[in-house]
């Protein structure tokens, strides 16, 4: 049996924990740099706010109807994702921690100690709502794909209160049917929308297909999904989390940027932001994606990408940087505002199975790597860095709305009042 | 800017410490006055009203969630939006202060009310904490 553990609309559970005067009102939390909205609590969602919406388009509505607006704190919301993870980890010897807030649970030879998972789910939730404050909604099923369902059902299909059990062919039917083929795990949009052609709309009538069939006409990912929904268990937690193929740092600017070292320095803080994440997933850089803009409300917009390929693939934050600097000239154009500017490697090779170039010298330098990301991890992001990222604190997130970090901060720790 | 605090060595090695064998890790005062770290907070009190339970003003509090709140504890509660230290006295649906100065408070059907942790330990700062500067303004 597998679980799966989430928190309730978790930015905004989060800020309600250490902040009991808002724990009755509507909350929302804005993404980046407050751009959007990422987070509903279920008092705003009754009120009709939508996800996603970027937040001067809604401001109106927002104040209307008294929302509490919160930027993403993610100091806190980093220290009570732990917190929470450790208590879910005490209701089983296996666990995955997938997100933030998602915890797969798997249950190895536990059928004679738990009778009853129901009751066992309340269980989860009330000693995770005890000792954290944050309400989590539990799904369990044979497979993690079922798992997710459940858990889609404990939290989305009315009938039930946050526990959700999917261990035999009734239950399994009955929470499927009542699914939309998007809301299965793996199954995005644009699948769903060519799904939809062939006549499946619901879960069930997807798991009710032949694996091989839909193999030839989809993916082998839609073949292990209708396995899994059949309660045939095909990914592993190794699966679950794959190296990304793209990795992005992008952000729009707290103040606009006009000047020629600050768009740079900016560009080259995202390059080291990508050359870390790469180094993470042991991956190498193929081919990197520079850009900047201005404003798409701005009269004359302005945006230019340029694509840079490495001669052999790399993992070196200094190589980044020096192609960063190498096509800059090409993007940077004297007063325009910038709002935005991001890297991205968008090909990405792994580092384990690399073909070596015979004529190229490769530029890595994995033990300067692994030394600048040692000390970096020990001692805090930032700790060392390229010079030419320099010291500019300018461009860094636009957070109006940000709670105290009362976890993490000992100026921020809550008041109690006597 | 971040200091490291690790000191050069000069590779030079003299004579292992005799204690070396029978050291320990230091104390630490995080497990001996924490026993659920994850369902505990830490909070600074603020007012007079706990002073005959020794809790002064700017005093730190651990809260705890995890332990099972009796009757006549020291608990924190939300009360009607704020976080306030008292003793609860069950029975009769009141929050006790520990100060002739003020009257119990009795809780109606209309507050919003629920008790979010026991007060384990209070800690008296007899100096100041720099950290904490700020919050006892």
């Amino acid at each position: 049996m597998y679980a799966l553990v989430d928190a309730v609309s978790y930015y905004a559970s989060a800020e309600k924990v250490f902040d009991p005067s808002i724990r009755n009102k509507p909350v929302v939390v804005l993404t980046n740099n407050d751009g959007c909205i990422c987070a509903v609590c279920p008092i705003a969602r009754r009120l009709g706010v939508p996800k996603f919406k970027p937040y001067f388009q809604i401001k109106h509505f927002l104040a209307k109807h008294q929302v509490v607006i919160r930027s993403s704190n993610y100091e806190l919301y980093a220290d009570l994702s732990d917190k929470m993870m450790s208590v879910i980890a005490r209701f089983c010897d296996n666990q995955y921690v997938y997100s933030i807030d998602e915890s797969f649970l798997q249950f190895k030879n536990y059928n004679s100690l738990i009778k009853d998972w129901h009751q066992y789910g309340d269980e989860i939730r009330r000693t995770v709502w005890q000792e954290t404050r944050l309400p989590v909604g539990v799904g369990f099923g044979t497979t993690p794909t079922l798992a997710k369902a459940a858990n889609h059902a404990a939290k989305k299909l009315p009938g039930f209160n946050g526990v959700a059990v999917i261990n035999d062919d009734k239950s399994r039917k009955e929470i499927l049917s009542r699914m939309s083929v998007t809301d299965v795990w793996g199954i995005g949009s644009r699948l769903g929308k060519r799904l939809n052609v062939l006549g499946i709309n619901t879960a069930w009538e997807l798991a009710s297909r032949s694996p091989k069939t839909m193999r030839q006409q989809f993916s082998v990912m839609v073949e292990r999904t209708i396995n899994e929904l059949n309660g045939v268990a095909c990914l592993t937690w190794d699966d679950v989390r794959q190296p990304k193929k793209e990795i992005y740092s992008t952000r729009s600017f707290g103040q606009r940027v006009t000047e020629f070292h600050s768009l740079k320095t900016a560009l080259i803080t995202h390059g080291a932001i990508v050359g870390r994440k790469v180094r993470q997933q042991h991956s190498l850089v193929k081919r990197l994606l520079i850009f900047a803009a201005s404003s798409p409300h701005d009269d004359n917009y302005y945006k230019k990408s340029v694509v840079y390929d490495f001669p052999v693939a790399t993992d070196n934050t200094i190589n980044i940087a020096l192609a960063i600097t190498q096509v800059f000239n090409q993007i940077y154009m004297p007063n325009v505002h910038f709002y935005r500017c991001g890297v991205g490697a968008i090909e990405l090779t792994s580092s384990e199975f690399t073909q070596h170039d015979m004529f190229s010298i490769s530029g890595n330098n994995p033990e300067l790597m692994n030394c600048y990301d040692g000390i970096n991890n020990r001692y805090g992001n930032d700790t060392v860095k390229l010079a030419a990222e320099g010291r500019a604190e300018k461009w860094h997130m636009r957070r109006e709305f940000l709670s105290p970090s009362f976890t993490s901060k000992w100026r921020d720790i809550p008041k109690i009042i006597c | 800017m971040k200091i490291i605090p690790i000191y050069i060595e000069a590779g030079i090695s003299g004579f292992e410490s005799p204690a070396a064998e029978y050291k320990e890790l230091g104390l630490s005062l995080d497990q001996l006055l924490i026993s659920n770290p994850d369902a505990t907070f830490i909070g600074l009190a603020k007012g007079q009203s706990m002073i005959e339970a020794g809790i002064f003003d700017g005093d730190l509090l651990l809260v705890d969630r995890a332990e099972a709140p009796q009757d006549g504890d020291v608990i924190v509660a939300n009360y009607n939006g704020c976080f306030t230290c008292k003793f609860i006295d069950k029975t009769n649906a009141r929050l006790l202060s520990a100060s002739k100065l003020h009257r119990p408070v009795q809780i109606n059907p209309d507050d919003d009310f629920q008790i979010e942790g026991v007060v384990t330990r209070s800690i008296r700062l007899h100096r100041q904490v720099r950290e904490l500067a700020s919050c006892m303004l």
